[in-house]
């Protein structure tokens, strides 16, 4: 789950599919004719395009330069498909002068998913606290097909929540719940 | 995740690899060059001399221009298709509390509600954005009034949920051939 990474996938296939696009089609258009019937005719390389490195020695190394950028910008592409926003520290600290207080994320995880395991009708949690633009809690919550969907949210908002931000000391820390209303039978819990 | 973003994590991660590898074999054959060694693995006086033999209007050149088109196309196509969403938001009545409904246990829990009709013995829903279908199976060719069972349930669950945006029901029943 990483929506930056995805955001950049978008961006980054749109721009390289233009360039791709673009580059085919006014090539086509060449090969076609539509810019002239002697220009159709012409090699794809011209002569002045292919002896314009002689004698410029610079200019494979500019090249050189130029794919190393790009070696590295793929690189990093590919990079950021495996990363993941999850974090597993929070930190707490108010003053760094009276010490600096981190907090294990799966400390909040696991007390957060045992709460909600005790509200009837859910039978499966699963929680994660993600580096989103901030800190952001992720809860994954799974009800049985009889649960009370109104009763469940109202515990989860009302308990859940409200204990998570007073446990990392935070009142206004964003925290997304995906109900997964008859996702499961029996009731579990889900290390993450 | 949705199964969209996986398809275009994974174009991407091969994308990126070939660009990757691409650029330095190319970095690798032009120091090959500059220290006269001889190429690695392309030959790029092989390359010039191809490019300059073939016009415009070959037609390997033609077929080749066209690969790029398709190629880009499908390379936007990746880009700037929106699939199915992962999950349906849900009123919010907290503050700072987004809630959601994953798509695929909300198509489970639909079905379930319609199947649960009297008469029905089984049913699939699907849901997008905008719309829930609902397919329900019945034995009797002839029962007046399922269909609008069916969509009650099956409004009756979303109403439950208080889906963001009111998703339009749709419910087609078909009768099972018992024979």
């Amino acid at each position: 789950m990483n929506r930056r990474a995805n955001v950049l996938n978008r961006v980054v296939l749109t721009v390289l599919g233009l360039l791709l696009l673009t580059a085919g089609g006014l090539g086509l258009a060449v090969s076609v004719g539509a810019f002239g019937e002697s220009r159709a005719d012409n090699p794809v390389l011209p002569q002045e395009v292919s002896t314009f490195p002689d004698g410029r020695p610079w200019f494979w190394w500019a090249v050189a330069g130029a794919l190393l950028l790009i070696a590295v910008l793929a690189l990093r592409w590919l990079l950021t498909q495996l990363k993941t926003d999850r974090t597993t520290r929070l930190d707490l600290t108010t003053n760094a002068r009276d010490g600096y207080t981190t907090l294990h994320t799966s400390a909040l995880t696991n007390a957060v998913e045992d709460e909600a395991l005790g509200i009837t009708g859910v039978t499966n949690v699963s929680a994660s606290v993600h580096e989103r633009r901030g800190k952001r809690v992720f809860l994954r919550v799974s009800l049985a097909e009889s649960a009370d969907v109104d009763e469940v949210r109202t515990r989860l908002e009302n308990e859940v929540v409200t204990h998570l931000r007073e446990g990392v000391t935070d009142p206004r820390i964003p925290v997304t719940i995906e109900l997964r209303p008859g996702a499961s039978k029996a009731a579990q819990r889900s290390l993450t | 995740m949705t199964a969209t973003n996986w398809v275009t994590r994974v174009v991407s991660a091969l994308l990126a690899l070939a660009l990757l590898l691409g650029s330095l074999l190319a970095v690798v054959e032009i120091v090959a060059a500059a220290l006269d060694r001889d190429h690695v693995l392309v030959s790029y006086s092989e390359w010039n001399d191809w490019l300059r033999t073939h016009s415009w209007n070959d037609r390997i050149v033609s077929a080749l221009l066209g690969g790029l088109v398709v190629l880009g196309l499908l390379l936007l196509l990746f880009a700037l298709r929106r699939g199915k969403p992962a999950s349906l938001a849900l009123r919010s009545r907290t503050d700072g509390v987004d809630v959601t409904a994953s798509r695929r246990s909300l198509q489970k829990s639909l079905a379930a509600a319609a199947a649960r009709t009297t008469g029905v013995i089984g049913a699939s829903a699907s849901v997008g954005r905008r719309t829930a279908r609902v397919e329900a199976r019945t034995v009797s060719r002839s029962q007046p009034g399922i269909r609008e069972e069916v969509e009650s349930a099956v409004r009756g669950r979303l109403d439950s949920l208080g889906t963001k945006r009111r998703l339009r029901t749709r419910v087609a029943v078909t009768t099972k051939d018992t024979r």
